[in-house]
């Protein structure tokens, strides 16, 4: 009877832990530990960073960039890390195993691209993140050979003239997120002022618009297998400024219609499959606010040109001396000249084998009546040749206490205009825009400065000034 | 009394002899309490017609038998069988005190239906079990094919489960949805789900027609529990881990009560594949009121809530790396291994029986039921997220192989070996992340749910028209409401889930709903999809059983009419106009005959002989081909036709039993439906398809034997074997419909062109077709017993993909084959695979004491004692839809859509302990 009664109590005891044993298996509680394993890598790199014996060095993203050769695949074989913001979200899938990091969430001054063998990084790598990369044993470099899109990859192929993707492992060891997600502020600019420096950059174009060709058109063509590119144009003077809109096909917004009206577009400027152009990419089609009304050109009927200069009349290769002009040599003696190429007469100023360590050459323009009409604006048109460095500057300046002759004594001010850059086409003239000179009153002068050398063969370059006008409504 | 001098008139009617005066009588008692058991029936061998039960006293006699020789076989449930041979010559035999011995083997069959009953819960095709239907057959071929056949998903003759009917209390408990019937809405009851009739094939039942398989009645009735209380307990590494399980019947009671309780708990953190959950609980009850000694009401509800965690099948270069315990459905959360994919059952069902015995010969069963509640498998969905599946096929090394980036393989493999889990953190972090940014969750939990409202009315006559005839009617309303849906379980950390589909064009395809655009879904919302099937069946069933000295027949007859009809509760943006609302009902009339004989040679040699002609409504799981989107009814969709036929040779002789069936079944105008993403459909495109292949044809031909010698009272020899060929008996046609129009092959329907599915003579994938088992037991008188069988399994096959083997595997776009197509290396590519042969040891043993009044049994089995590593099943992945894909795959060292596999497990236990008093 005793050894029944055990194993009734036996029993009892295995039923009772059986019935009340747990099995969680509907528990989806939100896991303290997440994030906790890349916080410790970050404020590992942090404390790294802030022991000089350590070795780790920050490098900017500037420098970073500056490191890669076109058509190269080069190792990183130094103990760095470089830190940025995440400003392409590949959400819509717009952009596919890659994200793009600047600098600064507002007011950037570069950006890189990491490309990863990661789907869907929106996710994890969103975008304003502040993120760091351990650079030692990745690759910069471009993912097409060529494209001109300084990116940040995993490994090197079979050439050596290309990046690739850092791989899942890598992510786990070379890529860190921080807690930090900033707001990224859209640098706002023109699509005329947009060059190869704001590539990755998240960018916002206002007064933009769609031309009217596209009515009706979807961001992607449905013929087209990999991307559509579009136009888009912001009104500049008489014209538009246009720049390329371009979109996957593999993004969801690809069939959403491309809005009528006009306003703004925010986005990532990339460059197209072969580095031929600049292009924006959209991380959102929600980015484009074009619900407000279109503009419109300026129409050159409604106006009357009250100053005109072609420089038609001048001598080939002879020092600048249109009457009521000014040729004043700042620095160094090269003076600008006047030059005729087919017919089409120009000012030159070129420090080419001047002798001198430093030229500044000015040339101002003869007085402008302010006063005797409204809404003034000034445009010309400008071209380089030879022109190596963006320290070869040519600026744009107006002066109303300008008294015809000594250029030192005046005040200047910068106005700003589209003027060429190294990697535009030689002796190609492009248009300046229109300088908005409404409101100044008086007597103004307009002065063109360019800084040069002729002993250095980076900053001897030359630049053309030409149709030069003053219009007025 | 009056029975008896009736039956013992006929018996001399029939048996040509002279009439002596012999008389057999004895006193039966327990062997263990010594006490006269009553109603211990006891029969003449020559005639099984020919049956006595004992007194109250344990006394019987038999008389007025003519002259010769006989067995009398002493008979009571849950004690063992005694046979005695008696010489008459004109005197009287006095037996004297008969001893009956506990049979064990019931306790025996306990624990055979105990393992059982883990594997009757998958879903998934391959693991349809047949084990469940078989539990109450003595047939030594039966028994060793649910017992040691059924782990290796072995199918009898080769059917699916389907075609045997489950009944509880003459209520049909196959689902019309695909007509199987569901285990797990009675899992873990066996102690009051033992009186179960088992009809094997086409033999006949008293309550249905049945299927080609046969059918099983269990009967809940409070009054015909075995009386008393009986604790158990169990431990294995199959599914469960543990499993308690309690019952106790009162047996009837004064006022015409009898009850019945049971419950039981089955728990367990880890099967034998890894992270398979379970969590189970049992409950039952049924009451029985005896109103008077014609009528009574018995009420019977089983709530069986359980959860269990599912385990993927996977491919070649999966098992390779991880094991065959490996399942890539969990990971860790919070140092807890999580199942994303749990199959949820909670069909509670009530039922109400009224036993009407109007008189000694007629009876009347009107029984309603009512079952309702839902199933819901889990599982993640991620629309803005990564696949988040350690097995997706761009994660492992055969894809970068593929690409011929070594180093990645090697990285992947790496990866994959170390972890090769779900990453639940990574997937709460994305929606965290997405909820920082004011974004939509990555990934969600959810449930696809099917929640059931059926109602089944039915009456069963029961009429001894003569004594040798008898008579069942049946008249039947099943009426089906099924709700289905994807419902919300769990944000895991994001705001809000946008319910679309991103794999659409437009923003309105993307639509799931386009009555309620961009929605974004909580907890508890539904989305993705939402519908209602209803179904309707009415059916009428009769049935004649002629039952004679020398042979037995019956013959039967079977009608329905049934009806579904689909509603969408969603207009879903990629089928607008046809998904919302009510399809179009469609209805079949269908109807059964079936007859078979037995004739006895002796009574220990029988010819048994069968034939049926059937057509079967197809379920409704095949009547619409994409019921989670849109209201299209299967093109042209027929009923099957079913001709089966079989012939059994049986011997049972005092030492040996014996039975050798030959059978055939044929069956036609099937329809199957199946659903994958493809690639190179119509050329070179891609899509998610559905695939209705329809007018299938299969051949089912082959022998069973089972055999078992008594070689010593204590040894017995086991064998069995299945010698089958289940193979395709035509070319069935082939269509795709898909969510794309007029591209890639679709027209304007979202229908591809029709094609040919060249499937004829390729094997069928239902388990082994051939399977053979040998062991002995042996039975020690002190009530300890072992067992061991060894089972071989061959001839196992794949299931074949019907798309590549239609013309869609060389056409191009152009509908010319591919410029590169080469017919020898395509019949390579298209060759079937057939599985390894392999050999599994099972163990059983157990012991029984007797303490006071209590009963102690423990017993315990072994399963695949050595280990051995099997394919049990397989299916060739539908994504390399041409020969173009298929070929550069399979050339691969590795393929990336190679076919997947279930495999068998390895030697795992059971062991139990049970109580009874």
């Amino acid at each position: 009877m005793k050894t029944n009664k055990t194993i009734i109590l036996l029993l009892a005891l295995v039923a009772s832990i059986s019935f009340t044993s747990c099995v969680e298996d509907g528990d989806f509680t939100v896991p303290q530990s997440i994030g906790a394993e890349e916080n410790a890598a970050v404020e590992t790199i942090e404390a790294e960073l802030a022991d000089p014996n350590s070795g780790l060095t920050e490098i900017s993203i500037a420098n970073l960039a500056g490191l890669v050769v076109n058509g190269q695949a080069t190792e990183i074989t130094s103990n760095i890390v470089v830190k940025g913001y995440v400003t392409s979200s590949d959400e819509t899938g717009n952009f596919y195993k890659e994200f793009f990091i600047q600098d600064k969430p507002e007011n950037p001054t570069a950006a890189i691209k990491v490309a990863l063998e990661l789907v869907d990084s929106y996710n994890k790598f969103n975008i304003g993140r502040e993120v760091y990369v351990r650079l030692n044993g990745l690759y910069v470099g471009e993912v097409r050979s060529g494209d001109g899109v300084a990116t940040i990859g995993g490994d090197k192929n079979e050439d050596g003239d290309e990046v690739e993707n850092l791989s899942l492992n890598q992510l786990d060891t070379q890529l860190f997120r921080s807690s930090n997600t900033e707001t990224i502020v859209p640098l706002s600019v023109k699509f005329s002022e947009i060059n190869d420096s704001h590539i990755g950059m998240f960018i916002q174009v206002d007064n933009a618009q769609f031309p009217t060709t596209l009515a009706g058109k979807t961001y992607v063509d449905a013929n087209d297998q990999f991307d559509t590119q579009r136009t888009l144009q912001s009104c500049d003077g008489f014209g538009f400024t246009t720049f390329i809109l371009e979109t996957s096909a593999f993004a969801s917004f690809k069939f959403a219609t491309l809005p009528a009206g006009g306003g703004s577009i925010a986005g990532v400027v990339s460059k197209t499959f072969n580095g031929s152009d600049l292009v924006l990419a959209l991380n959102n089609n929600a980015d484009v606010d074009m619900s407000g009304s279109r503009c419109t050109p300026l129409d050159i009927n409604d106006f009357n040109v009250i100053v005109e200069e072609d420089f038609d009349s001048g001598v080939d290769n002879s020092t600048f001396n249109f009457p009521g002009w000014t040729n004043f040599a700042e620095e160094g003696s090269e003076l600008w000249t006047e030059q005729v190429f087919s017919g089409n007469g120009y000012g030159e100023f070129s420090t080419f084998r001047s002798g001198d360590d430093v030229n500044v050459g000015w040339l101002i323009s003869p007085s402008i009546d302010m006063d005797a009409q409204t809404n003034e604006f000034l445009n010309f048109q400008v071209a380089q040749h030879h022109l190596d460095s963006v320290d070869n500057t040519l600026e744009v300046f107006v002066s109303t206490d300008y008294d015809g002759s000594n250029v030192a004594a005046a005040t200047w001010q910068p106005v700003s205009a589209n003027l060429p850059v190294p990697s535009d086409s030689w002796y190609a003239f492009k248009d300046s825009g229109l300088v908005d000179l409404s409101t100044y009153t008086g007597t103004l002068y307009v002065g063109f400065k360019v800084r040069g050398s002729g002993n250095d063969t980076t900053l001897d370059g030359a630049y053309m000034i030409d149709d030069f006008k003053v219009l007025a409504q | 009394m009056k029975q008896t001098v009736l039956t013992v008139l006929m018996f001399c009617f029939f048996i040509v002899g002279l009439q002596a005066q012999n008389t057999v009588k004895g006193i039966v008692v327990d062997g263990d309490s010594e006490k006269p058991l009553k109603d211990v029936s006891v029969t003449v061998s020559k005639n099984s017609a020919y049956v006595v039960k004992t007194n109250q006293n344990g006394v019987f006699t038999i008389e007025k038998l003519s002259n010769g020789s006989y067995i009398l076989q002493i008979k009571l449930e849950g004690y063992e069988v005694q046979n005695f041979p008696v010489e008459l010559s004109g005197n009287t035999i006095d037996l004297g005190t008969i001893l009956l011995y506990k049979d064990f083997s019931i306790d025996q069959d306990l624990s055979l239906i105990t393992i059982t009953d883990d594997e009757l819960n998958d879903d998934a095709s391959a693991a349809d079990n047949i084990a469940g239907l078989l539990q109450a057959t003595r047939d030594i071929y039966l028994r060793t094919a649910a017992f040691e056949f059924s782990s290796s998903f072995f199918r009898i003759k080769g059917l699916d489960s389907g075609n045997g009917k489950v009944l509880i209390n003459g209520i049909e408990m196959n689902k019309l949805y695909d007509g199987r019937a569901q285990w797990s809405n009675w899992g873990g009851l066996n102690d009051v789900l033992r009186n179960q009739e088992f009809s094997n094939g086409l033999s006949p039942s008293n309550y249905t027609f049945g299927g080609i398989l046969g059918s099983t009645n269990i009967d809940t009735r409070a009054s015909e529990q075995r009386a008393g209380t009986r604790i158990s307990y169990s431990s294995s590494n199959r599914s469960y881990v543990h499993r308690v399980m309690a019952t106790h019947s009162t047996g009837t009671l004064e006022g015409g009560w009898s009850m019945t309780f049971s419950g039981s708990r089955r728990s367990g953190l880890e099967g034998f594949n890894e992270g398979t959950t379970y969590n189970a609980y049992s409950l039952f009850a049924s009451i029985e009121k005896k109103i008077n000694d014609n009528h009574s009401l018995n009420f019977t509800s089983i709530f069986t809530p359980n959860r269990r965690g599912k385990s993927s099948p996977n491919t070649q270069e999966v098992f390779d790396l991880k094991g065959i315990k490996y399942n890539d459905y969990w990971g860790y959360l919070n140092d807890r291994k999580v199942n994303s994919r749990i199959k949820e059952v909670e069909e509670p069902i009530i039922m109400l029986n009224h036993y009407w015995d109007m008189n000694d010969k007629t009876s009347l069963q009107t029984n309603i039921a009512y079952q309702f509640g839902k199933i819901g498998n889990s599982r993640l969905d991620f629309n803005g997220g990564a696949n988040p599946s350690p097995t997706y096929y761009q994660y492992l090394p055969s894809f970068f192989e593929r690409n011929d980036d070594l180093e990645g393989a090697y990285e992947a493999r790496e990866r994959f070996q170390n972890d090769g889990q779900l990453d639940w953190n990574r997937i709460f972090d994305a929606n965290i992340t997405n909820r920082a940014a004011g974004l939509n969750n990555a990934y969600v939990l959810y449930e696809d749910r099917n929640d059931d409202k059926q109602l089944t009315v039915n009456s069963i006559l029961n009429s001894e028209l003569t004594e040798n005839i008898t008579l069942n009617a049946k008249l039947e309303y099943r009426r089906l409401r099924s709700h289905s849906f994807a419902e919300v379980i769990d944000l895991l950390g994001g705001t809000g889930y946008l319910d679309i589909n991103p794999f659409a064009d437009t923003m309105d395809a993307m639509q799931n709903n386009l009555l309620d655009p961009n929605r974004i879904v909580g907890v508890g919302d539904t989305f993705r999809y939402n519908y209602k099937l209803n179904s309707d069946v009415i059916g009428a069933f009769t049935q004649a059983q002629f039952k004679y000295n020398k042979v037995d027949f019956y013959g039967a007859v079977n009608v329905t009419r049934t009806t579904h009809q689909r509603e969408g509760l969603y207009q879903n943006g990629r089928f607008v106009n046809n998904s919302l609302g009510l399809s179009d009902k469609i209805d079949f009339t269908n109807y059964g005959l079936k007859a078979g004989a037995t004739y006895k040679i002796t009574g220990r040699h029988l010819i048994d002989a069968n034939v049926a002609y059937m057509t079967q409504a197809p379920t409704i799981r095949n009547s619409f081909s994409n019921s989670r989107e849109n209201n299209t009814i299967v093109e042209d969709l027929q009923s099957e036709k079913v001709f089966s036929t079989d012939l059994s040779y049986i011997v049972r002789s005092p030492i040996i039993t014996s039975r050798l069936t030959a059978y055939y079944t044929n069956v036609q105008d099937a329809t199957e439906i199946s659903f994958y993403f493809a690639d190179g459909v119509g050329g070179d495109n891609t899509a998610f398809v559905q695939e209705v292949l329809s007018g299938i044809e299969r051949n089912h031909v082959g022998l069973e034997l089972g055999i078992e010698a008594q070689v010593t009272s204590t040894i017995k020899l086991k064998g069995a074997a299945s010698i089958g060929q289940f193979t395709y008996g035509n070319n069935p046609d082939l269509y795709l419909t898909s969510d794309v129009a007029d591209n890639g092959g679709f027209d304007s329907n979202f229908r591809s062109k029709n094609y040919v599915a060249l499937l004829e003579n390729y094997k069928l994938a239902s388990g082994p077709q051939n399977a053979y088992s040998v062991g002995f037991e042996y039975r020690d008188p002190d009530y300890w017993w072992i067992g061991a069988t060894t089972n071989f399994f061959t001839n196992t096959y794949v299931d074949v993909a019907p798309l590549t083997r239609s013309a869609n595997f060389y056409e191009d776009a152009d509908g010319l084959p591919f410029s590169d197509y080469d017919p020898e290396l395509a019949r390579e590519l298209l060759q079937q695979e057939k599985f390894d042969d392999y050999m599994v040891v099972n163990l059983i043993g157990g012991k029984s004491w007797k303490i006071g009044d209590k009963f102690v049994s423990v017993f315990a089995t072994v399963n695949n004692l050595f280990g051995e590593e099997y394919k049990s099943g397989g299916f060739e992945q539908g994504r390399n839809a041409n020969f173009r894909q298929l070929r550069d795959d399979k050339a691969l060292d590795t393929p990336v859509f190679g076919n997947k596999y279930w495999y068998g497990r390895g030697t795992t236990y059971f062991l139990n302990v049970n109580l009874r008093f």
